[in-house]
């Protein structure tokens, strides 16, 4: 119980980002495009990063971020503002991204997992961003890449977490640290032992 | 690193390699706006639930002793795919296929090929959609822009109800995807309704489907009090011509592909020749509303009718076709090298139509995204050209003449603007006509600018003379775009 409330404090996105959230989504439900668009630049890391975290192949996590947004927009007026609008977008994105998962066992296109995770011609990508997402998708179990990745862009509590991902609580808290400690070796060598 | 720096660094990792796509997103939201009807039906009955569980497992055991065997037999979900073809899918809880009934004779047909649907026993119902939904492409069910299926799921428990809902609507849109069809999925949850199921079995049609109907008999009285046939002629409608029934609000009940088929085989005179395939397409949201009928002669080439909706009256296409009769009131797409005949002879064609236009536009064909060309009708008859496509985001709709090719009306049409709130102010919009018409301000005379919001959009409509010329211009407000313009000799 300690530790849950320890890391509750370092979580963000308050109701103020929940709310914006939702009424971006009923204009999204309503048919309003600009609330799409805003939606879109608000949310699509997170989109994004979850797709990246099960998929591991940038290209596919681009298509899967854009599918989910073409489906955002289908399904909002069924969308009911009871849970967390981020929650609900990104359970699209993570059926979408298995969607795919599967598509590729059967198809066996992907036999090796593809690192080349960053596209070399992206000028805003940094030579930090690089390594510090090559060693999260290369070092990383995939529940902890899943768990840390979604914690670090999408503002959600581990248990929104653990609900999205399917994942008992306890797993997602255990993962969490888990990765966060790994990470830090990988990127600041053994000191960080 | 503490933990907060480090998710930071994540952060701002993907922040920077995430797509920043907004126009892809919104341009294929606006083709798919409406697409996927949410539908639920709230009445909960689950008297039925544990008789049919017992009954599938009577049936699977061979209808014997085994009544209390395995809990895996027991019915967890009824999945029903519908177009034309009917098909309902029983699912245990692990998603795993118990039976696959085909409920209509065109269903029976989709399935030859899987043992009538037996193949699929077994097997996980993501796997059995594909390989429904495959079929349904192969065999054209699905083949045109406006076609439809619906996918509709009957559970008890909402939950997982809406969560396989939404599993199969995204299963089965990357099927489509895939095979670059642009069909569109509808889906709906319902729970059991034992009068409902009444309704579908005597249709020979899923529940699902009856649901639909049971939608447009309610939406508006008139249907259901005119007539005592009118659900068995609803039930035989596809997926599609239900669903613009209930977008348009019509009330009366269109006549079906094949009694539309029939009508333009009937005009054309082929009814008794075998060789002859057709295709029909219900275009119900066009006022007055049609069926598109195609007819494919295996020599003479193609033929194209419009059937009317409710009286099955032929509005247009050529009458007796194979004594080469009457074009009056018709056209032949030409199929290969077919000798023209009639008044059609003098027509350009719609590849010389596409080049007007494109040349026009300025614009090449390996440019375009889609290009779409076809004869308009007035009164049944061909009207002119109409040549539509599409670049970088700009819609360009073309008016060309029918014997000589030029341009009458053109059109250009910003896609998926998101750039509100801007305005490029008056002495721009002024400036981008003038431009367009190659003019200098100094030789033009009678200014008139007007700000027009009246679209949803910023618009500006220009107005000048030159030279004994009026021209008038729609401005894109936004962009400068110029959206149409029009030029007039002064009388």
């Amino acid at each position: 119980m300690l530790i849950l409330l320890g890391i509750q404090t370092m979580e963000h996105g308050g109701g103020e980002d929940r709310r914006e959230l939702e009424e971006m989504l009923s204009g999204v439900a309503a048919g309003d495009r600009e609330a799409l668009a805003q939606l879109y630049r608000r949310t699509r890391t997170a989109v994004y990063g979850l797709a990246l975290s099960y998929l591991k192949n940038p290209h596919d996590a681009q298509d899967v971020t854009q599918d989910a947004f073409v489906r955002v927009w289908e399904c909002a007026p069924q969308y009911r503002p009871k849970g967390s609008p981020m929650a609900w977008m990104l359970t699209i994105a993570r059926n979408l991204a298995l969607m795919k998962l599967r598509q590729r066992g059967r198809q066996g296109s992907l036999e090796q997992e593809e690192w080349a995770a960053i596209p070399a011609e992206e000028a805003s990508v940094s030579p930090e961003d690089r390594q510090v997402l090559q060693t999260a998708l290369a070092a990383l179990g995939d529940q902890e890449r899943q768990v840390v990745l979604l914690h670090a862009v999408s503002g959600l509590k581990h248990r929104e977490i653990a609900a999205v991902l399917e994942l008992p609580l306890a797993t997602v808290l255990s993962k969490y640290h888990r990765a966060l400690k790994k990470l830090r070796v990988q990127l600041e060598g053994d000191d960080a032992r | 690193m503490t933990d907060q720096e480090l998710e930071r660094r994540l952060a701002q990792a993907l922040d920077h390699t995430a797509p920043d796509d907004c126009e892809g997103v919104l341009s294929r939201c606006e083709a798919r706006k409406g697409t996927v009807i949410p539908m639920t039906n709230k009445q909960t009955k689950n008297r039925w639930r544990p008789l049919i569980a017992a009954c599938l497992a009577l049936a699977l055991v061979g209808g014997g002793g085994g009544l209390f065997y395995q809990q895996s037999y027991a019915v967890a979900s009824v999945v029903s795919l519908d177009v034309n073809p009917s098909i309902e899918l029983k699912v245990n809880q692990k998603e795993k296929v118990l039976a696959c009934t085909p409920l209509n004779q065109e269903a029976r047909e989709a399935l030859t090929d899987m043992g009538g649907g037996a193949d699929l026993e077994g097997t996980k119902l993501d796997v059995a959609v594909n390989a429904i939904v495959g079929a349904l492409v192969r065999r054209g069910y699905l083949d045109s822009i406006s076609s439809a299926i619906l996918i509709s799921v009957e559970d008890k428990n909402e939950a997982r109800a809406a969560k396989l809902r939404q599993e199969l609507t995204a299963a089965v849109d990357s099927v489509l995807q895939e095979q670059s069809n642009n069909a569109s999925v509808l889906s709906q949850t319902l729970t059991q309704d034992a009068a409902l199921e009444a309704q579908a079995r005597e249709n020979n049609i899923s529940t699902g489907k009856a649901y639909l109907v049971r939608q447009v008999m309610e939406m508006n009285g008139t249907i259901a009090a005119n007539s005592t046939t009118a659900q068995e002629r609803l039930s035989a409608l596809s997926v599609e011509e239900l669903s613009d029934l209930l977008e348009t609000g019509e009330t009366r009940i269109p006549i079906g592909k094949s009694a539309a088929a029939q009508a333009a085989e009937q005009y054309a005179g082929t009814l008794s020749v075998d060789s002859v395939t057709v295709e029909v397409d219900p275009e119900l949201d066009e006022v007055p509303a049609y069926y598109e009928v195609e007819l494919h002669h295996p020599t003479l080439g193609e033929f194209e009718y419009r059937v009317d909706a409710f009286n099955g009256a032929v509005l247009s296409g050529r009458a007796d076709i194979l004594s080469g009769g009457k074009t009056q009131t018709g056209t032949q797409t030409q199929s290969g090298n077919q000798p023209q005949t009639g008044n059609q002879s003098a027509m350009v064609g719609e590849a010389k139509a596409k080049t007007a236009a494109l040349a026009h536009a300025g614009v090449s064909e390996s440019a375009v995204k889609y290009c779409n060309v076809w004869l308009e009708y007035d009164d049944g008859r061909p009207e002119c050209y109409e040549v539509e496509f599409e670049v970088n985001g700009v819609r360009y709709k073309y008016e060309i003449g029918l014997y000589d090719a030029t341009v009458q009306k053109s059109e250009v049409e910003r896609k998926a603007s998101t750039a509100s709130g801007e305005d490029i102010g008056q002495e721009k919009a002024k400036a981008a006509a003038l431009s367009h018409a190659g003019l200098t301000e100094s030789q033009v005379t009678k200014w008139k600018v007007e700000r027009d919001e009246d679209h949803g959009r910023l618009e500006y409509e220009v107005e000048f003379k030159s030279g004994g010329v009026e021209y008038e211009y729609t401005i894109d407000g936004a962009t400068g775009v110029v959206l149409e313009h029009e030029s007039e000799r002064e009388d």
